[in-house]
């Protein structure tokens, strides 16, 4: 390489980095809001819990719900199965959510920070409750309140599978399939199978 | 033909079990049973301390009864209610009955549990349930829960202690009103509560 083209190549590469330098805050913010997944945490009680579960519009599609916190172990380990679930089985139609248990305080901190992580931005929720017990009731009465636990309503609001503690992802995704042709060509609630009416 | 026949009947078999065992929603704690119900009376039963010497209930319980609760070394929502369990562990001895603490998470060791139950301050005795068994036979499946039997081993209060993992924030004491009720020989108003908490991780 000759002398000339030595310095053509330096100052070509000093160029970009001073232009680069020059990028507005505003412009760097994007850059870094691009990197960082917004993330959607809101507080609800449980009243605002019980009109998450229903499933009354028209349109309504099957939900996928976890509850999880920051300080669960095996929540945290499972969270990257249920995004990549998310991910597929969203254009197919599934809804997914996730409520947080954890302090009130957690949630402009260590729930958004975590949700960020795993690269979740659908809509999430905290359950700010002084008594959770009616919340439990309201997913499922014979949930201990045990963590994690994940439960699937059809779209017409009706339990039709639970995992209490960590999932699997082969039994979870036969559960969704099943459920989602189900949504395809609608069948009474009778049809379906709710666990612990056996 | 009939070398297809006989390995895709296999197939067929497995792929329709799998998919009624997916849907039927038999997934719970890998099938944990269910609790005994309130009423009913449960069987003595013996386990380990930390130090790995035996105890059965009947010589840990007191002359009203005790509380088995299901504690966690590890578990944040047990942890908060250490105090809380030592507190009334120390008030409900003086009155005949004795907390009993039952570990079942199959990763935390006894030298674990006893360690940190030296390390919290824990003074009622924990016991260690290998494989778990104790904890199915009474369907257990978060920490902490608690089990209060009267003398004769009849279970009184199944659930919670309290209403919140903030002692600050509590409203209601399940537990407590179920051990008075229990020692002024009334009826128990509620008689099973639940609050969030951690799995017991079975072996």
């Amino acid at each position: 390489m000759t002398l000339s083209r030595k310095f053509l190549l330096l100052t070509l590469v000093l160029s970009i980095a001073v232009i680069g330098s020059l990028a507005t805050p505003a412009q760097r913010k994007r850059g870094v809001a691009k990197r960082q997944p917004a993330v959607s945490v809101a507080s609800i009680d449980a009243d605002g819990l019980a009109a998450v579960l229903k499933r009354q519009s028209p349109d309504a599609k099957p939900l996928l719900v976890n509850f999880w916190a920051t300080w669960c172990d095996p929540c945290r380990e499972e969270f990257p199965d249920l995004v990549k679930i998310d991910r597929q089985y969203r254009p197919q139609g599934l809804e997914f959510t996730a409520v947080s248990l954890d302090d009130p305080t957690e949630i402009k901190t260590a729930v958004p920070k975590f949700l960020r992580e795993m690269g979740l931005t659908t809509p999430t929720y905290l359950l700010n409750v002084s008594d959770p017990e009616p919340a439990i009731n309201r997913v499922d009465p014979e949930w201990s309140g045990a963590l994690p636990a994940t439960f699937l309503f059809d779209s017409q609001g009706h339990l039709v599978y639970k995992r209490l503690g960590r999932i699997q992802v082969p039994e979870l995704t036969a559960a969704i399939e099943k459920v989602l042709r189900s949504s395809e060509s609608p069948v009474s609630s009778s049809g379906l199978a709710v666990p612990g009416s056996e | 033909m009939k070398k297809n026949f006989i390995p895709a009947l296999l197939a067929t078999t497995f792929l329709l079990a799998g998919t009624i065992i997916a849907v039927s929603g038999r997934s719970v704690e890998g099938e944990v049973p269910a609790p005994p119900a309130i009423g009913s009376t449960l069987d003595d039963f013996t386990l380990p301390d930390g130090n790995g010497k035996e105890h059965s209930l009947a010589s840990l319980k007191g002359k009203y009864g005790a509380v088995l609760i299901f504690v966690a070394v590890q578990c944040p929502v047990s942890n908060a209610y250490n105090e809380r369990m030592e507190k009334l562990a120390q008030e409900f001895k003086a009155r005949g009955i004795n907390v009993i603490g039952i570990n079942s998470n199959a990763a935390e060791t006894a030298e674990a549990v006893k360690a940190h139950a030296t390390e919290r301050k824990l003074t009622f005795p924990i016991l260690k349930d290998p494989g778990n068994k104790i904890a199915d036979r009474l369907g257990a499946t978060v920490t902490p829960e608690a089990y209060f039997i009267e003398g004769s081993n009849k279970l009184l209060y199944r659930g919670r202690i309290d209403n919140s993992r903030n002692e600050a924030q509590v409203s209601s004491s399940e537990l407590r009103d179920a051990l008075e009720a229990g020692l002024a020989g009334k009826p128990i108003t509620k008689t099973t509560a639940n609050a969030f908490g951690c799995s017991i991780k079975r072996g």
